[in-house]
Parts: structure tokens; C-alpha cells; sequence
């Protein structure tokens, strides 16, 4: 009777060690579980039988990445988190959120699982407090007048130097003063961290291919991304923005899907040091993104594009910006409180983003949904992030002088309402929920 | 000083080619002056005939090529025929436009004094009080002043500032200490809700100043670009009553014989007489509020010792009060309505505070009133920062942050932005 068990036992374990140890762990797990009540099926007298850890087999790899994301997973702190996933450097593709490349914006959408919708979600209701328009447009007006024609500056910039040297401070002035200004009606505000030309940095894996050349050629690798942004000025608060939509909301709209290599764009790859960075380290206590300003550099401007005869790039550079910005900032943000790819978010992280050019404003609002981007993760992920923008509107027509021209209060009001945007304690109890 | 010919000239310099600002001889190329092997041929001299005078030398210039008995022809240097910026060579100082025969002596941002705040007292005719006045230091104590968790709030932004704003280990001086004026006023900034008159200001970088005076025959300017400007729709009152004005008559300045107060100043023939505050004519924002001076350099030897950035803020703030004064009231004159400026020096750790009132822009002689400046010198806002833990013995000893963080420096620079 023992022998002839004993027989059984080892040719079954010499057959299909996988399915045993799968059958062994769940019998270990099922008894563990029901330990506690019935004690009825033995517990088992052997170690679990998995796959070796040091082989050249798929399994043994499988079983090394479940040893590896079990360590990510026990890391005590944040810091220790980060530095596991970030600690071994690869050949990663550089993704600039602000390129030149011919509709970068379907590419970064599919890069960072993320869906666009024109127009910008509807805000929440809730009683107006009374704006004092003339003040801000006053306030916004002198920014650009002193930068623009007051301050006289020791050396007259060149043309294509106007960005760094004329619009980047008109910006920083512009933030400061509007945040001055509406404190009072957002009190967060006023605990915010306003950060001036800081960078944010994001690591992130997505889809796999098939290595073309090299030692390793034939296998299959993970593809890396890394995001090096440098916003003008950001804003980060110490408690989180509401959600736009619930976590699971699913968008009617597809992802676009891009039928070449990322290097058809064109991306190039580099291997260099991963970073994952909101602005500042993780000790701070401001750790949640509010809005981030960024200013297009001078070769994508306007009249160059118009130039070159890409009218309808425009846009797409707005919006590629924007997509890649906002994504690499709020999954920072995300890594920050210690979600990864395999271990998701559990509540959405928001974050709004103005893109300028110093005349033409566009506002874009992205609520992260998910993190699991990794081949592994994706599975069954039914979950995409969503990007809400609109188009590109001029906050003037001119400047003559001392005067301004036009002055487009829309966009004003779109900034300010950007701005009173608060975490929902912040918020008056509407009375109906 | 007649030196001899340049090549002599960059013998004396040395072999190492210290670039045009260094010694004023154009740096050559490496064709022209470098390694002996690649080095351009020196010009052959001239010919005999040239030093005599009177005789006509009789060159192979026609025959356009190589004669054996015929002189080497001179040809003028050429002339592109129109200017190319890259290729511009300036007249010699004595041709330029703006030559004039009395020397002029500014004071720009890196001017070091030898005799600090006791040379800038004599240049700007002022009388030095200790410690800030009586107004400011009652803003310092009001408690409905503070902010809300104000000393953890600078806590943070020192933090922030110090350790966290960067990826690297220990961040420079150059990053962090505009980092931290920056956020220091961005807290002062939301105090909107309790002083409306805060909104009725405006930062600006990058502003250039010039203000021209004479002091005992000798032409003195300040000219430049530094730090952050604060400017404000309403100017600041006096602080200084009239009769302690009146009183700094009998007051006088100290003098360092046998030092010259123009020492460490620049020596200019080329110079504009102009009074210019940095901004154009209907600037909504003409009153110069506070000026924020910064000490960014990450190397000790290039900062300014506190003396010497205290004497820069004195110079700074006196030179856009009187710019301010000279739109306002023309020329030299002792003023009714006293212009007040104050000022803010740092290096990121230590901090100086300063108002300075401008009573008179009568300043050529010695007698007579004499402008006012209280100085609060060496406000530490902490003594020291750990960016990494210090452990002995695996214990930690000191952890990361401040040490020794003092709460009244904040307040001080509170109650300067407030006033």
C-alpha cells in the first residue's frame, strides 16, 4: 500500500512539475485557508515543488520575475520600491513630450494607454462664488505688459530666443499672481508648492517585441519608456484632486493603434538612468500634482509649422504635450503613493495642464486610471486613461505699445477655473449627496 | 604705462590664453598663436625703403607679381564693405563715442568693497542705525501676523528647498537658494486674505538699473542687473520723523584715509550719465518696493562676504531710490516726501535686512542732510542642513533636515513684505 503510493507519487512528479506545484500550492493555500475551521485535509509533507530558479528555461525566468515583483511588493518604503523597479538600466526609447514628430499625439496615446476626448469634463456643481474678473484680467494684462513691453532688460533678446527670455517669466508672474488672487476662494492654494522649471521624470514599461539583433536577438523583451519633462512652473498640493470619472469608467472611444515599431515615429533609445520624479523627492509632503504650465519651445512654433506647411500640427503638438506631460506626472504621482504596474491604483489621480506658446492657450485636463501597462498587466485590464482637451485659443491679439488688444477673457476664466479646482474636502457639501 | 609691442604684451601674460576679458588683447586662434608646427608664418618686415621718409618706395604692386629689385607693397587692410556682427572690432576708448576725459567710477553686481558697509555709508552720504525700525520690528511681533503652522510651513520649504526640489544627493547653493527666496515670498504672498494691499504688487527679474550722482567732485554710478525686484502701486512712507532728518545734520561721515572711497569700483571713460529705474515710462507698479539680493555662487571664494553683500544691497537700494527720486523730483534737492526702499541679501542660510530712506538727492558735498539706512545684519534662518543622516554606530546621530531653525528670521521677512 505504501510502496505503491510512493510509485504513484514519483511518477507523477516526475511528469508535469508545473501542474504539480500549482496543485501543490493551491492544496497548501486551500489548506491554510480552512485550516483555521476544519482540519480535515492533511497538510502537505512536502515543499512545494516550482519551477528551478537558475535554469535556462521559461519557467525558471517566470519564476525568477514572480521573485523579483515579490521583493517590489515587500519593500517597506517608497524609496525602496522605487529603487527595485528602477535599479537595473536598459535600452529604453526616449518619449520628449515636446517634439516635432508627425502626429505624436496617436503614437503617445497608445505608448501610454490613453484616450483623448475634446472638451474638457463638465465641473462639478456647486455654488459660484463671485469672481472679480477685472481684477484677475488687470493682473494678467500687467504680466504680459511688464514683460512684454515695461522691463527694460540689458540686452535685447533675439527673436528666437523670446520663449526663455520674455514668455517664461510672464508665465511665472502670471501663476503667482492669479494663485495670490483666488487663495482666498481655494484655500488650498495657499498650502501649495508652486515649483519653477523643475523636472519630472517617468519610467515606464509597455507591450513587448522581439529582440532584431544582438546576443539576445529572438527573445522577447519588454519595450521602455522614459519621460524627461521640464515644466515652466507646477503646481503640487498636499491633498488629492476629485476624479473626473469614476475608475472604471470605460470610454466609448478607441486607443489608436500604431501598426509600426516605435522607432517609425521617430524614437530613439538610450540606456541611461531610470527616474521616476514628480518635482520633488518623497519625503514632501505636497505630493499630489494640481496643474502644470508648459511653454512650447521656439522651433514648434506657430509660423514655423505654418512655414513648413503642417497647419494641422498644430494641434497635435498641443496635444502630444500634453498627453505625455500630464502621463508621466500623474503616474509619478501614482509610483509616489507606491502603486505600480502590478499593483494598480485604487483611486484615480487627476491633474490639469495648461500648454502655451505665450499667445495661444490650451487646456488639458488627464485623470490616471491605470498603471498596469506591462505585457503581464495588460491582460485583462479593461481600464484606460482618459486626456480631456480643447483647441488652441489666442489669450490676445495684440500688443501695441502699452495696450493690449483683445484681451480674450474666456481663456482667463478657463485658467481661473483651472486653478479653483480643489480636493474634495476642500469642497462645500453639495446638499443633495 | 606704455607697454611694448603685443607680442611682448602676451609674453608677459604667459602661455595660457586667458580669453578677452581677462587682460583686453583679443584671444588668436590656435593657426595664429598655438602649437609651433600649425602656427601661422610671422609677416616678413618692411622693407628699408619705408623708413625714410620722403622717398617714394617703388613697388611690384602693378606688375602683380614678384620682382627681385622692387619694394614689397603695402595694401590697407581690407574692408568687408559692410559690418558683420561676429567680425567687429571696437574703436580704440579714446574714439568712442561716449569717451569723456573725467573718469566715471560704477558700481555693478560683482563689485566687492574693500571697506564693505563703512565705503558704501560715504558713497551714498547715509547714516547707519543698527537693527530695523521701530514699524518693522511691530510688524515682527503683531501675533495676528502669522501665517497659519508658519514655522513648520519655512520648515518645509527649507526641506523642500535644501533636499527635496532635486533628484541629486545634496543640491548647490545656485539651485537652492533662489529656490528658497522664491517660496519665502510665495508664503508671504498668500497672506492676501488679512493685508489686500499685497496684491497691489509685482515681482520682476532681469531689470536693469542705472542711477548717476557726484559725491565731492567725483562721478559715481550704480548700473546693473540683480536679483528680484518687488514693486508696489503705493510708495512706502517715510519712516524717519523730520526732525530726526534734520537731526543727521550734525552727523559725519566716517572717512578711511588713506584709502580712496572709490576702491574696488570700476573705472570708466566710456560711460552714459542716465538715471534709469529698469522700467519704461506708465509702469503700473513705479514704486520700488524690496530689492532680494542673492549670494548664488557654490564656491566660497566667489561669494560675497556678508560686509560686502550688505554694502551691495546699500548701493542697490540707494541707486533705485534715486533713480525713483530723480523721475519723481528732477535734480538735487533735499526731498520732501523721503523715498524708502528696502532690501533683502542672502545665500541661502544667512540672512540680511535692510531700509534705507532717502532724505536728499543734494549729495556732492559733505554738510547737509544725510539719508538714513537701518541695518539688521546676519539673521540666520538655521544654523546648519544634513541632506544625508549622520550615523555613528548605527545610531543616528543627527537626523535629515535643519538644525537650529530660528522662527524670527521668517518673521522679519515677514514684516518686510508686509510694511
Amino acid at each position: 500500500m505504501k510502496m505503491a503510493a510512493a510509485r504513484c507519487w514519483k511518477l507523477v512528479s516526475r511528469g508535469r512539475g508545473l501542474s504539480l506545484h500549482t496543485a501543490a500550492e493551491a492544496a497548501s493555500t486551500a489548506t491554510e485557508s480552512t485550516s483555521t475551521d476544519v482540519a480535515t485535509t492533511p497538510v502537505a509533507r512536502y515543499p512545494p515543488i516550482v519551477a528551478s530558479l537558475t535554469a535556462k528555461s521559461k519557467a525558471a525566468r517566470l519564476r525568477r520575475v514572480e521573485r523579483w515583483q515579490a521583493t517590489v511588493h515587500a519593500a517597506q518604503s517608497v524609496d525602496e520600491k522605487l529603487r527595485i523597479l528602477t535599479k537595473m538600466q536598459f535600452m529604453k526609447y526616449m518619449v520628449y513630450p515636446q517634439t516635432f514628430a508627425l502626429n505624436a499625439d496617436r503614437w503617445y496615446q497608445g505608448f501610454t494607454k490613453t484616450v483623448y476626448l475634446s472638451g474638457l469634463p463638465s465641473p462639478p456643481v456647486e455654488p459660484e462664488a463671485p469672481l472679480d474678473l477685472g481684477a484677475l484680467r488687470d493682473a494678467a494684462c500687467d504680466s504680459l505688459l511688464q514683460e512684454h513691453f515695461y522691463l527694460r532688460r540689458r540686452r535685447r533678446a533675439p527673436l528666437r530666443e523670446e520663449p526663455e527670455t520674455v514668455v517664461s517669466p510672464f508665465l511665472d508672474q502670471l501663476v503667482v499672481a492669479l494663485m495670490g488672487l483666488l487663495s482666498p476662494q481655494n484655500p488650498v492654494l495657499a498650502s501649495a508648492s508652486v515649483d519653477f522649471k523643475r523636472p519630472v521624470h517617468f519610467y515606464w514599461l509597455r507591450g513587448e517585441e522581439i529582440i532584431p539583433g544582438g546576443h539576445r536577438s529572438g527573445r522577447i523583451d519588454a519595450v521602455r519608456y522614459q519621460i524627461d519633462d521640464k515644466p515652466n512652473n507646477q503646481i503640487r498640493i498636499p491633498k488629492q484632486l476629485p476624479e473626473f470619472v469614476p475608475l472604471d469608467y470605460s470610454v466609448p472611444v478607441e486607443i489608436p493603434v500604431m501598426k509600426c515599431k516605435p522607432d517609425k515615429l521617430p524614437l530613439f533609445k538610450r540606456q541611461y538612468e531610470n527616474s521616476i520624479f514628480i518635482g520633488s523627492k518623497t519625503a514632501d509632503p505636497c505630493c499630489y500634482g494640481h496643474t502644470q504650465f508648459h511653454l512650447l519651445p521656439d522651433k514648434l512654433k506657430r509660423e514655423k509649422l505654418l512655414k513648413q506647411n503642417r497647419a494641422d500640427q498644430i494641434e497635435v503638438v498641443f496635444r502630444a504635450n500634453a498627453i505625455a506631460s500630464l502621463f508621466a506626472w500623474t503616474g509619478a504621482q501614482a509610483m509616489y503613493q507606491g502603486f505600480w504596474s502590478e499593483a494598480d491604483v485604487t483611486r484615480p489621480f487627476v491633474s490639469q495642464g495648461v500648454i502655451t506658446d505665450g499667445k495661444y492657450f490650451s487646456f488639458f485636463c488627464y485623470q490616471l486610471n491605470t498603471l498596469a501597462l506591462t505585457a503581464q498587466a495588460d491582460q485583462n485590464n479593461p481600464r484606460k486613461n482618459v486626456c480631456w482637451g480643447t483647441q488652441s485659443k489666442p489669450l490676445y491679439e495684440t500688443i501695441e505699445g502699452n495696450n493690449v488688444k483683445g484681451f480674450n477673457d474666456d481663456v482667463l476664466l478657463q485658467m481661473v477655473h483651472f486653478l479653483l479646482n480643489k480636493p474634495r474636502e476642500d469642497r462645500p457639501q453639495v446638499l443633495e449627496s | 604705462m606704455a607697454l611694448a609691442s603685443r607680442p611682448a604684451q602676451r609674453a608677459f601674460l604667459g602661455s595660457g590664453q586667458l580669453g578677452f576679458g581677462a587682460c583686453g588683447i583679443p584671444r588668436r586662434e590656435a593657426y595664429e598663436w598655438g602649437v609651433r608646427s600649425t602656427r601661422k608664418p610671422e609677416p616678413p618686415p618692411l622693407d628699408r625703403v619705408y623708413e625714410i621718409p620722403g622717398l617714394e618706395p617703388i613697388t611690384y604692386a602693378g606688375k602683380m607679381h614678384f620682382v627681385p629689385g622692387l619694394a614689397r607693397p603695402v595694401f590697407p587692410p581690407w574692408d568687408r564693405g559692410w559690418k558683420h556682427p561676429r567680425y567687429h572690432r571696437s574703436p580704440p576708448i579714446h574714439e568712442q563715442p561716449l569717451y569723456k576725459e573725467e573718469p566715471c567710477y560704477i558700481f555693478h553686481q560683482r563689485c566687492r568693497l574693500l571697506e564693505g558697509v563703512k565705503q558704501a555709508l560715504w558713497l551714498t552720504k547715509t547714516k547707519l542705525i543698527e537693527g530695523l525700525p521701530e514699524k518693522v520690528s511691530s510688524l515682527v511681533d503683531e501675533q495676528q501676523n502669522h501665517i497659519e503652522n508658519q514655522d513648520e510651513r519655512v520648515l518645509n520649504i527649507i526641506s523642500h528647498a535644501r533636499l527635496w526640489h532635486s533628484m541629486e544627493d545634496i543640491p548647490k547653493r545656485e539651485t537652492y537658494c533662489p529656490i528658497i527666496v522664491d517660496s519665502l515670498l510665495q508664503l508671504c504672498k498668500s497672506q492676501i486674505l488679512k493685508y489686500p494691499s499685497v496684491a497691489r504688487r509685482i515681482c520682476a527679474k532681469n531689470h536693469s538699473l542705472s542711477a548717476a550722482w557726484t559725491r565731492e567732485s567725483v562721478l559715481l554710478q550704480v548700473r546693473g542687473t540683480s536679483g528680484i525686484r518687488l514693486s508696489a502701486k503705493d510708495p512706502l512712507p517715510p519712516i524717519a520723523s523730520r526732525e530726526e532728518v534734520e537731526a543727521t545734520r550734525n552727523h559725519v561721515l566716517e572717512t578711511f584715509y588713506p584709502i580712496s572711497p572709490t576702491i574696488d569700483l570700476q573705472e570708466c571713460h566710456v560711460y552714459d550719465l542716465k538715471d534709469d529705474t529698469g522700467f519704461q515710462e506708465g509702469y503700473p507698479y513705479p514704486y520700488p518696493h524690496t530689492l532680494y539680493l542673492m549670494e548664488t555662487a557654490d564656491l566660497q571664494p566667489h561669494r560675497f562676504h556678508p560686509e560686502q553683500l550688505r554694502a551691495k544691497m546699500i548701493l542697490f537700494a540707494f541707486g533705485s531710490a534715486l533713480a525713483q527720486a530723480r523721475l519723481l523730483y528732477g535734480d538735487s534737492k533735499v526731498l520732501e516726501q523721503p523715498i524708502v526702499v528696502q532690501s533683502v541679501g542672502t545665500d541661502g542660510r544667512v540672512f540680511q535686512f535692510l531700509v534705507l530712506q532717502l532724505n536728499t538727492t543734494d549729495l556732492a558735498s559733505n554738510e547737509g542732510i544725510k539719508n538714513l539706512v537701518w541695518v539688521d545684519s546676519d539673521q540666520l534662518l538655521y544654523r546648519h542642513f544634513w541632506c544625508r543622516p549622520v550615523i555613528k554606530k548605527k545610531v543616528v546621530v543627527e537626523p535629515v533636515g535643519p538644525v537650529d531653525f530660528q522662527p524670527e528670521t521668517f518673521r522679519k521677512f515677514l514684516a518686510l513684505y508686509l510694511h
